[in-house]
């Protein structure tokens, strides 16, 4: 008898750990799911569940705890509060917005919990030193430097106009734009923030055509950007290029906007025509499961869950052995190469190929680099119709 | 200077639909005494109603006024049987709190129909414009501007001749006096609530080939709308119509002058100063 209970004993005892070692582990994610800057939240979220299903299939279970932000970074830092201290989670995937990651960047480096910002694109994130804080996307200044690159090397482009709305997206990226374009000796003739939401943007854009600037850069979330060119028709706004630096300018929404948004340049961090291993059927498959198509913000924040929930879970949930297993590690998926190094000042930064894409009658088509260009560019801008 | 004049001009046709917004404010509380904080929301509705027939019945957004105004007034009436009146003599901060909280049931109910994608209404003349002397005049706002100007003359009639049209004014100057002249307080005040959701509706029906729609777009257009309404003098229709556009100007000009961050701060800024000199607003009267 007493044989049997120390037998039944000891089965309990292996089994128990072994069950909680194919337990969940558990993942916080941060996301602006309602609130203004839901639409590409709602891209993070859907590339987050494909992520989920793919990670089943390999046999990992997450279980994932989701915050909304609302897109205001007081709320994304209580969330971040609540997952690392009572949810106890072994890794954090979020929040979209800059303003939202800079806030949570700094409270995980104080709880010690592994984030991964899968989209947020102000460079200081991960120019802090932290030790804790990872970027999958390439920062702001890449946004601007691939497209001027581009257009560089299109055409002769002497002056640029920027417009981009005053926040912390918007001021970052136009910042090291603009050091980079004084650089390549480009001429800074406008320089035009704006407060987003407002119905009308003629009287600035009219003071920009006034400048005849060859090239106007733009910075802003979906729905200005279409109104920024609506309105840039209107006018006649007619520089060389326009350059949309991501968000907005690659939305589906946008594309479909044939009339304004034909022949705009903008960058990317992802397409589904790359090369990269996956991409094509991420594409194909967001499309069949959501029935809209992704941006670079889906890819983005699915491959931030692959890669977040497999380091977690092989470290089963430790999150010192997550930070280090992410440092160390190295993925190649439908984000390309992923590795998290420390170049230029920055930390943990996944140094990211940024594309640069032109919408040509609807569609974008990826135009530069030449190694992953699908069409070739229109270039100067045609003449408004 | 065609700079100028583009963001005067601009400023001016924007500024028409902002006084539009205004008046419908005006008129709720200059009748009700109750500063109704889901406007910008009412105006969000009209937004997805003219959207919805846009798109589902090809109606015109312009066009589509003809049934907004009054499934809006209706709403507004609506509004105003059901909640308003309960609270009329309520605490002031006990009736802010019930239009705050109808605000967003609204936005909320809209997000749970349509979700929270930005909605896009392209018509054929969404982003045409006319040249004139250089200066671009924007289509659909030209258009919006003479359908505000059009609707605010036939209000202004509505107030100064027809029998409804002075006893709505009469319960605004006194309530109590208007009742013992044997005027239908509470029926003018469901009339003047269903006025003030008709035009709030018409507004967003009007922006909406030139703007974009979401749920959460009317707690901007509450602020702006309020501001109006303070600016040109509470409870007056010709206050909140120049209140409109001389606040248009000073963002378009603000904007253009000084910087298109900076041109919120160039609105209260002037908001201030109109109060610090003349704290019954432009058109007002002081009711001391």
């Amino acid at each position: 008898m007493k044989k049997g209970f120390i037998a039944v004993f000891l089965v309990i005892a292996l089994l128990v750990p072994m069950t909680v070692f194919a337990a969940a582990v558990k993942i916080g994610v941060i996301n602006s799911m309602t609130g203004p800057e839901a639409p590409i939240g709602e891209n993070l979220t859907n590339g987050i569940k494909l992520a989920q299903e793919d990670l089943k299939k390999k046999g990992i279970n997450v279980d994932l705890v989701w915050e909304d932000d609302t897109g205001k970074p007081q709320i994304a830092m209580s969330a971040m509060e609540k997952l690392a201290t009572r949810e106890n989670v072994a890794g954090v995937v979020g929040p979209y917005t800059s303003a939202c990651a800079n806030a949570v960047a700094k409270l995980s480096e104080k709880y010690k919990v592994p984030l991964l910002v899968p989209a947020a694109a102000k460079e200081e994130i991960t120019r802090q030193g932290y030790k804790w804080v990872y970027r999958m996307n390439a920062p702001a200044d890449v946004y601007a430097s691939v497209l001027i690159d581009a257009t560089m090397s299109l055409g002769k482009p002497k002056t640029i106009a920027f417009i981009y709305e005053n926040t912390d997206f918007g001021t970052s990226t136009t910042k090291t734009a603009k050091e980079y374009v004084m650089k390549k000796g480009l001429q800074v003739v406008a320089d035009e923030p704006y407060s987003k939401g407002s119905p009308d943007y003629r009287s600035t854009l009219t003071k920009i055509k006034a400048k005849k600037p060859d090239l106007v850069f733009m910075v802003s979330y979906v729905a200005d950007a279409i109104l920024l060119m609506r309105q840039a028709r209107e006018i006649g706004l007619q520089p060389q290029a326009f350059l949309g630096g991501g968000a907005g300018f690659t939305t589906v929404q946008f594309a479909k906007e044939k009339e304004i948004s034909n022949c705009v340049l903008s960058c990317t961090q992802w397409t589904d025509d790359v090369s990269w291993p996956g991409a094509r059927d991420f594409g194909a498959r967001y499309k069949a499961k959501f029935g809209k198509e992704p941006t670079y913000h889906a890819a983005c924040a699915y491959e931030s869950m692959m890669i977040m929930a497999q380091t977690a879970a092989q470290s089963a949930g430790d999150r010192e052995k997550t930070r280090a297993a992410l440092k160390a590690g190295k993925w190649n998926g439908i984000m390309g190469e992923v590795r998290f190094a420390d170049y230029a000042g920055f930390t943990n930064q996944n140094n990211h190929q940024m594309l640069v894409q032109q919408i040509q009658e609807g569609k974008y088509e990826t135009v530069y680099p030449k190694q992953f260009a699908t069409k070739k560019t229109v270039y100067p801008f045609p003449a408004w119709k | 200077m065609i700079v100028f004049f583009q963001s005067l001009l601009s400023g001016v046709l924007i500024g028409g639909v902002y006084a539009l917004i205004g008046i419908g404010l005006t008129i709720i509380f200059g009748v009700m005494r109750i500063i109704n904080f889901a406007h910008g929301d009412i105006m969000m509705i009209g937004m997805y109603l003219a959207y919805n027939l846009f798109t589902l019945a090809g109606v015109d957004p312009f066009l589509s006024i003809v049934i907004i105004v009054p499934v809006m007034f209706l709403f507004g009436a609506l509004l105003q049987k059901l909640f308003i009146n309960r609270i009329l003599n309520a605490l002031p901060q006990n009736q802010i709190l019930l239009t705050i909280g109808l605000g967003l049931i609204m936005s909320n109910t809209m997000m749970l129909i349509f979700t929270s994608d930005y909605k896009i209404l392209s018509t054929t003349y969404s982003s045409s414009s006319v040249n004139l002397f250089g200066i671009s005049i924007s289509e659909p706002l030209a258009i919006s501007f003479a359908i505000t100007a059009a609707i605010t003359a036939a209000l202004y009639w509505f107030f100064l001749k027809t029998d409804t049209g002075q006893a709505i004014r009469a319960t605004a100057q006194d309530r109590e006096a208007a009742q013992l002249m044997g005027i239908n307080v509470k029926r003018m005040s469901i009339i003047a609530c269903g006025v003030g959701a008709a035009l709030a509706g018409t507004a967003g029906a009007l922006i909406s080939p030139t703007y974009y729609i979401f749920p959460q777009i009317g707690s901007a257009f509450t602020l702006k709308a309020f501001v109006i309404t303070v600016l040109g003098g509470m409870g007056s229709v010709l206050g909140a119509t120049l209140g409109g556009v001389v606040i248009g100007i000073a963002e378009s000009m603000g904007a253009v002058y000084i910087s298109s961050g900076w041109k919120d701060v160039v609105v209260f800024i002037l908001f201030l100063l109109i109060l610090l000199f003349k704290p019954s607003g432009l058109m007002g009267k002081s009711r001391t």
